[in-house]
């Protein structure tokens, strides 16, 4: 997943809370193992290395590409999981090394889901075409996993997976949890706003700590696929609570895609948020 | 008398250190009303009141903002 | 024309996520943005019986969290005074005439009746503000200031606190300390104490503005016994130094064998008091110690608070308190709270109902009842409900009733048959309204 993650449950029954964390862990690194791009032999493995040729998907890899799809068109192209490969001209670690205009050109060719082929289960990608489903990928697995704690327990239970939130139950002792939204440029210590979740999804979209900085201007690790370059004036960050995670990152991601327009475009959803420049 | 503080507090700390809880066990004693001043207002007008009106005062923290009534 | 209602993002999204999951969502979002601010307010009304003291006052408690456990508290109360009180003079069966605190009129009293001034009117403002920060991982410091000004008074004060946490924060060793300055400014000048209550508008034994300075230090500790009981013992030390004397007060002049009130002969054409009173004097300091002990106790879902208190002086009182209060859950969001309260304390060294005519002064004397043998017992019961919001609303009344009596040593004459303690009986009534921002 890349980041820490971790399940706070409200129980004092060590037995029980090692079994539900067993399987939370358990489908965490199942979905890991099955969608992650950097290990072989995986389905995104082979469809990145299929050269061309069609890829049968299974069921969730389906409905994975179906759900990436709508998400590309609700978001008029914006958001992208063939859009990967910019990160060959973007390294985003702070430092003002700009890529070349013209070397950012040639990784475009490569990107645009409107160039794949994509009827369900077949997947046909141009070869040197790449899928990522990294930003879809961390809060899918957090509702997964709260799916299978509303199956076990009525227990209050928070999910963490580096930021990408879901709380399940109002339980009788606490008036739910309390979660804090880090401020920019702190380093994780200090929050800016808490935020009492009861139950529901909250995940967060910010530039963090990757972006690159240059003549004063601070360049988001968000790129927009149809141009290659940063998104222009997003916000620091965007925090927003769904009713599940999923729901809640991708309205964070699509607002950050929306750059000077994420406030607006929040405003019209009808869903609780904050947003921070 | 200075080394009869240092022994008693020496002492309560010894004897304190096995009673209590873990940190997991402190769902009750976080609840508001577990708190030692439950309300802070309502504390304070009353040891005023009690100020006004009693020969002690105090005790909780201390005796609060003065005033011309005792 | 588009009869169709153009879907936002978010229903687009809704839907697109219900098919990716495959269930639908059954218990929507609820999120809730902890209040930056937290307000306290209270009404209060404060009555005695007998046209005694009755006081209004709005207090306002504020309460800024910053999000790493930082807390500035500012705090307002504003009180109306009005109504009566004792001045210290002996009862007895034919009227008495008085000056006025001001020392500009005559009030006259009647008979039978503890002697009560009722020239009494004041407005009182009391601000405070206090900040509280983390010190490293287990330490706590803060600090704070407090100003509260009365016509005829003005307080200033500092204070300090430091705590540390060891056991797991199972125990917690906290130390304070608070310094208050206090400045008294009667009218027309404090009377010297000792001194005879003169005519009407004889300003001669009046001084100026006095003040005291008043040192207050806290040891204490608290701690957690189980997951249902927490408990805290402090000591208490102060020390008062300065002008300790009430200014209002005088002490009656007595026959040594009748016990009544000694006449005084009047100036021709002049208004006066009708009897020898004498301003009342209290040493110059005063050195207290309080041992405090509290205990919270959870009984599922209901919560007992049980205090005690005892404090020794060197002006010779004892008192003790003992205060219980019982929190029970009355539905989700409401509580009731019945609270117990007794008090007893015994007499200053230099409380005197009266002083003997002819007798030598002692060093110090004064009538104040409030320095005098009695107990006192509070029964008072709480609301209180939440609202939707998080808000709550709560409601108290409150019943005090003081009860005194005066050591036979300390009666002469026909003293015996009397009332001369002032009994106290109160009615404490309060509404508050708490809210976050």
């Amino acid at each position: 997943m890349g980041s820490p993650c971790e399940l706070l449950l409200e129980s004092g029954d060590r037995s029980v809370a090692r079994k539900l964390i067993q399987a939370v862990a358990d489908e965490a690194w199942r979905i890991e193992d099955k969608f992650s791009r950097y290990l072989p032999e995986n389905i995104i493995d082979r469809i990145n290395c299929s050269n061309g040729e069609p890829v049968e998907t299974d069921e969730e890899t389906a409905s994975l590409l179906d759900f990436a799809a709508t998400l590309t068109e609700l978001s008029d192209g914006r958001f992208d999981i063939t859009s990967g490969v910019l990160r060959e001209a973007w390294k985003f670690d702070g430092n003002d090394k700009l890529p070349d205009a013209t070397a950012v050109s040639a990784i475009l060719e490569r990107v645009g889901w409107n160039k794949v082929d994509w009827s369900r289960p077949r997947l046909t990608l141009q070869p040197e075409m790449q899928i990522d489903l990294g930003g879809i990928g961390k809060e899918y697995a957090v509702d997964k996993a709260a799916g299978l704690l509303l199956e076990r327990t009525d227990i209050s239970c928070l999910i963490n997976f580096g930021g990408d939130i879901f709380a399940t139950g109002i339980s009788t002792n606490t008036d739910g949890w309390q979660v804090g939204i880090e401020a920019p440029d702190s380093d994780g210590r200090i929050a800016t706003k808490v935020i009492r979740l009861m139950n529901g999804g909250l995940a967060t979209s910010g530039d963090a700590r990757r972006f690159l900085l240059k003549d004063g201007v601070r360049y988001g690790h968000i790129l927009n696929p149809t141009t290659g370059w940063p998104v222009t004036d997003a916000p620091r960050s965007v925090t927003v609570a769904a009713d599940t995670c999923t729901q809640a990152g991708m309205l964070a991601t699509l607002a950050m895609l929306k750059g000077a327009d994420a406030e607006s475009f929040l405003d019209q959803q009808d869903i609780q948020f904050w947003c921070y420049r | 008398m200075r080394k009869l503080i240092i022994i008693i507090g020496a002492l309560i700390l010894t004897g304190c250190s096995s009673m209590g809880v873990e940190p997991w066990e402190r769902d009750v004693l976080a609840k508001e009303e577990m708190q030692l001043i439950v309300d802070p207002l309502e504390v304070a007008i009353d040891e005023h009141i009690y100020f006004s009106k009693e020969a002690s005062s105090g005790g909780r923290g201390f005796g609060g903002g003065g005033c011309g009534c005792n | 024309m588009d009869s169709k209602i153009q879907k936002t993002a978010a229903a687009k999204l809704a839907t697109a996520t219900c098919a990716l999951l495959g269930t639908a969502v059954t218990v929507p979002v609820h999120a809730q943005e902890e209040p930056e601010w937290e307000f306290d307010t209270a009404l209060l009304y404060y009555g005695e019986s007998d046209d005694r003291v009755q006081d209004i006052s709005l207090n306002v408690l504020a309460v800024r969290n910053y999000v790493d456990d930082r807390i500035l508290s500012l705090s307002l109360g504003v009180d109306s005074l009005t109504g009566a009180t004792p001045i210290g003079a002996m009862p007895f069966n034919g009227p008495q005439t008085f000056t006025s605190p001001s020392g500009l009129q005559v009030l006259t009293r009647p008979a039978n009746e503890i002697p009560l001034d009722d020239t009494f009117l004041d407005t009182r403002v009391a601000l405070s503000a206090n900040w509280q920060q983390p010190v490293g991982r287990l330490n706590v410091v803060s600090a704070g200031l407090s100003l509260s000004k009365e016509y005829d008074y003005l307080h200033l004060g500092a204070n300090f606190k430091v705590s540390r946490d060891f056991n797991q924060r199972n125990t917690t060793v906290s130390f304070g300390l608070a310094f208050a300055s206090d400045e008294l400014d009667p009218q027309n000048g404090a009377p010297i104490p000792f001194s005879s209550m003169p005519d009407m508008n004889d300003l001669s034994n009046r001084t100026g503005t006095k003040s005291k300075d008043v040192l207050d230090v806290v040891l204490g500790v608290t701690q957690v016994i189980n997951r249902n009981l927490l408990v805290q013992l402090n000591y208490s030390f102060s020390s008062a130094d300065g002008y300790l004397n009430d200014p209002y007060k005088i002490v009656s002049i007595v026959d040594p064998i009748s016990g009544d009130p000694v006449v005084r002969p009047p100036t021709p054409g002049i208004d006066g008091p009708s009897h020898e009173y004498l301003f009342e004097s209290r040493p110059g300091d005063h050195t207290k110690h309080s041992f405090f002990g509290q205990a919270k106790y959870y009984m599922g879902g209901k919560v007992l608070d049980a205090s005690y208190r005892y404090m020794t002086d060197d002006w010779d009182i004892d008192s003790h308190t003992l205060d219980l209060r019982y929190r029970w859950p009355t539905g989700d969001s409401s509580y009731l709270e019945p609270h117990v309260r007794y008090y007893t304390q015994t007499h200053a060294d230099f409380y005197r109902t009266s002083l003997a005519n002819g007798s030598p002064l002692p060093a110090n004397a004064s009538a104040d009842y409030r320095l005098g043998e009695f107990d006192a017992i509070t029964f008072g019961l709480k609301y209180g409900w939440k609202t939707e919001s998080g808000n709550e609303w709560n409601a108290r009344l409150e019943m005090y009733s003081a009860d005194g009596s005066v050591p036979g040593n300390l009666l002469i004459g026909n003293q015996a048959g009397r009332e001369i303690y002032p009994d106290l009986d109160a009615i404490i009534f309060q509404v508050g309204y708490r809210f976050g921002r």
